[in-house]
């Protein structure tokens, strides 16, 4: 049983107790006589056991990424022939594409947007929630904030279009009774209206696991952390800028980072309000995307914004590659 | 006393921010008992059919059963909706158990229409949601126990490549997924969203089991060893009985993951006969022909759709609470 396989405590027979580290080392010293060969073969029921998880990511996740790349570099439709066309696809959406600017600027539009709430609200509500006394007050609240995630994407999309945007939906009850001059109807219609109802599709902003982040974040700070700040005179905003802030300052990294890397893609909710317009007014790189792959039927060209897409998450990943070792450790934490 | 006041202060806030976030919620399951007359009179209200029921038992309770009329709308047999206006039907008066019967009807009929139409969204969502969940589990936590708990050529090499699959944004990979799927012949199935859902699930699900799998007691690998079982054996007598809870988060990850999704489900599966419930909400909302064109349908639409994931978050509120939070790094 031993010979044809290499679990961690292979070694403790003859080396006594040893932990995993100890086990390795051992064992690589006796790789080291034997043939590489012999261990691969020695190994080879593991490497069956991996073979599902290997053939669905080859299927499902290798190829879909390499045809993207090699279909930007051509003119494709679907059943129609593709034709090699270099880097034109890329030179057309960068330079010439009449939506680039605008599509781009209510991305980051819409994206910062999100970055600021997220920063903002989740943590008051997470420090309101972990400053309560009871325990179970605490623990009720926490639970009652994350109902808004049982409701699909796509229903909170509809029933803000319906209840809160909708003719006679919240917003224009209100805006009529308290003759506001706002547009009676039509947010969505509006050119200058529909990037801001879009934006604000979800206030306050406090629904979700944001606040179960923080909150891990805020039950993390040590006491004696509380003890010396209040000793040192600091109390109520002073110390939640000079002490909670900082502390959680890797939560908040790592919404932030989140957050941009889901608002470059997202196009699901203005595919479904809006379409994009009135005219490109909500345009965003993704549904542009989908538009040409699915409309247009230009697969190549689409799978070229994808990969500027990638390219754009991609620098922004690497730029913070360190806040996702800090979201393992949160992981521990939540749990 | 201080700390009291101040308690209650922050009570307060939280309540409001709370009543915000979820009022669109309360008006969505309000309108959902509200025909489309009431709705039309005035979005925001109580029902009037529940209304009639507490002011038809004052009625019965205070002797004056002669004041319980009602007026009974003349069914449609094509089953479409209402063309005749409320106010020219004539008020009749009817006995209190025929009322209450005619109200309670009046009540829950957005969510017979609703059901009616969303009935197979939900049945392909369940089906496709609850088999992909499973699907992770098995092929992730076998991967992880793999990589917990041996050492053999190229284990580091091959879990970088399972971590760097990560990199890969669903926006890169949406088209050109579309195009490989139709190669395949996949198109129109459940297999389109089930087998993709599971590759792309059983990353974050992988790194999940195996920081589990670490902290597992050797000891009860070795003994399993000495009575002389495999790999498998032992990853299904030891690891799998003593894994439930972390089992239970992985797929609870993966349901919401998979209950949410909208924009595959759109463009691989563009056929009615395989919609989800995320899409035959889209396809709903589009047509306006909601089972009688009833307005409350919609709204009664929405409430059925979130159902299974209330149950889900009642029923395991712990996990769900630790999956939320897992899930939401898969980005």
């Amino acid at each position: 049983m031993t010979e044809s396989s290499t679990p961690l405590s292979d070694t403790t027979d003859a080396t006594g107790p040893g932990g995993p580290v100890l086990a390795y080392t051992t064992l690589r010293e006796t790789a080291r006589s034997r043939s590489l060969i012999d261990h691969i073969a020695a190994s080879a029921s593991l490497y069956a056991m991996l073979i599902p998880t290997f053939l669905l990511l080859a299927l499902f996740c290798l190829v879909p990424f390499v045809i993207a790349i090699w279909r930007s570099f051509q003119e494709y439709e679907v059943g129609g022939t593709a034709k090699f066309v270099g880097l034109a696809n890329y030179r057309e959406y960068l330079f010439h594409d009449y939506t680039f600017l605008q599509s781009f600027g209510n991305m980051i539009f819409l994206t910062l947007f999100a970055v600021i709430c997220v920063m903002i609200v989740p943590l008051i509500v997470a420090k309101l929630i972990f400053s309560l006394t009871s325990e179970r007050a605490s623990y009720i609240y926490r639970i009652l904030f994350l109902i808004p995630i049982i409701v699909p994407n796509v229903a909170i999309f509809l029933i803000w279009r319906g209840v809160i945007y909708g003719d006679d939906g919240l917003l224009n009850l209100v805006s009529r009774a308290l003759h506001l001059p706002l547009p009676a109807h039509g947010w969505f219609s509006t050119p200058s209206t529909v990037l801001w109802a879009i934006a604000f599709i979800g206030f306050p902003f406090a629904g979700g696991i944001n606040i179960l982040i923080y909150y891990a974040g805020l039950t993390s700070i040590p006491d004696s952390v509380h003890e010396a700040a209040e000793l040192d005179g600091a109390i109520g905003l002073r110390k939640f800028f000079t002490i909670d802030v900082p502390m959680v300052m890797s939560q908040i990294k790592l919404l932030v980072m989140l957050t941009i890397i889901g608002g470059v893609q997202a196009f699901e909710g203005v595919y479904i309000l809006t379409g994009g317009g009135p005219g490109f007014r909500s345009l965003v790189p993704g549904l542009w995307m989908y538009d040409n792959a699915f409309k247009f039927q230009r697969m190549g060209y689409a799978c070229a914004i994808g990969v500027i897409l990638f390219l754009l998450i991609l620098a922004l990943t690497i730029f913070n590659m360190r806040y996702f070792r800090s979201a393992e450790q949160l992981q521990g934490q939540t749990r | 006393m201080k700390q009291k006041r101040s308690d209650i202060f922050i009570h307060l806030i939280l309540l409001t921010i709370l009543g915000l976030t979820l009022l669109p919620f309360v008006f969505v399951i309000n309108n959902s008992f509200r025909r489309t007359n009431e709705q039309y009179h005035s979005f925001f209200g109580v029902p009037e059919s529940a209304s009639n029921l507490v002011r038809f038992t004052w009625f019965k309770l205070t002797g004056q059963p002669d004041r319980i009329e009602l007026r009974i709308m003349p069914e449609r047999k094509d089953g479409k909706a209402q063309t005749v206006r409320a106010a020219d039907v004539p008020m009749t008066r009817i006995s209190y158990g025929e009322a209450m019967s005619n109200c309670w009807h009046e009540l829950y009929k957005g969510f017979v229409y609703a059901w009616q139409v969303f009935r197979p969204f939900m049945i392909n969502s369940l089906i496709v949601s609850i088999s992909s969940a499973f699907g992770v589990v098995l092929v992730s936590s076998i991967s992880a126990y793999v990589f917990a708990r041996y050492r053999f050529p190229g284990h580091r090499a091959l879990f970088f490549v399972i971590i760097s699959f990560m990199m890969i944004p669903w926006v890169l990979t949406l088209v050109p997924s579309f195009l490989w799927v139709k190669t395949l012949g996949l198109i129109n199935s459940y297999w389109v969203l089930i087998l993709p859902y599971i590759a792309g699930g059983q990353i974050i699900a992988i790194f999940l089991f195996k920081g589990f799998f670490e902290g597992l007691p050797e000891e009860l690998f070795e003994s399993a060893r000495l009575d002389g079982a495999g790999h498998f054996a032992q990853y299904w007598n030891i690891v799998v009985p003593l894994s439930k809870q972390i089992m239970a988060v992985v797929v609870i990850v993966n349901i919401l993951g998979t209950w949410n999704n909208f924009l595959w489900p759109l463009i691989a599966n563009p056929d009615q006969k395989f919609s989800v419930v995320s899409t035959g909400l889209y396809y709903l909302s589009q047509t306006q022909a909601a089972g009688n064109g009833d307005k409350s349908t919609m709204f009664a639409a929405y409430v059925i759709a979130s159902i299974p994931l209330l149950v889900l978050f009642i029923y395991a509120t712990k996990p769900f609470m630790t999956g939320v939070t897992a899930g939401a790094f898969k980005a």
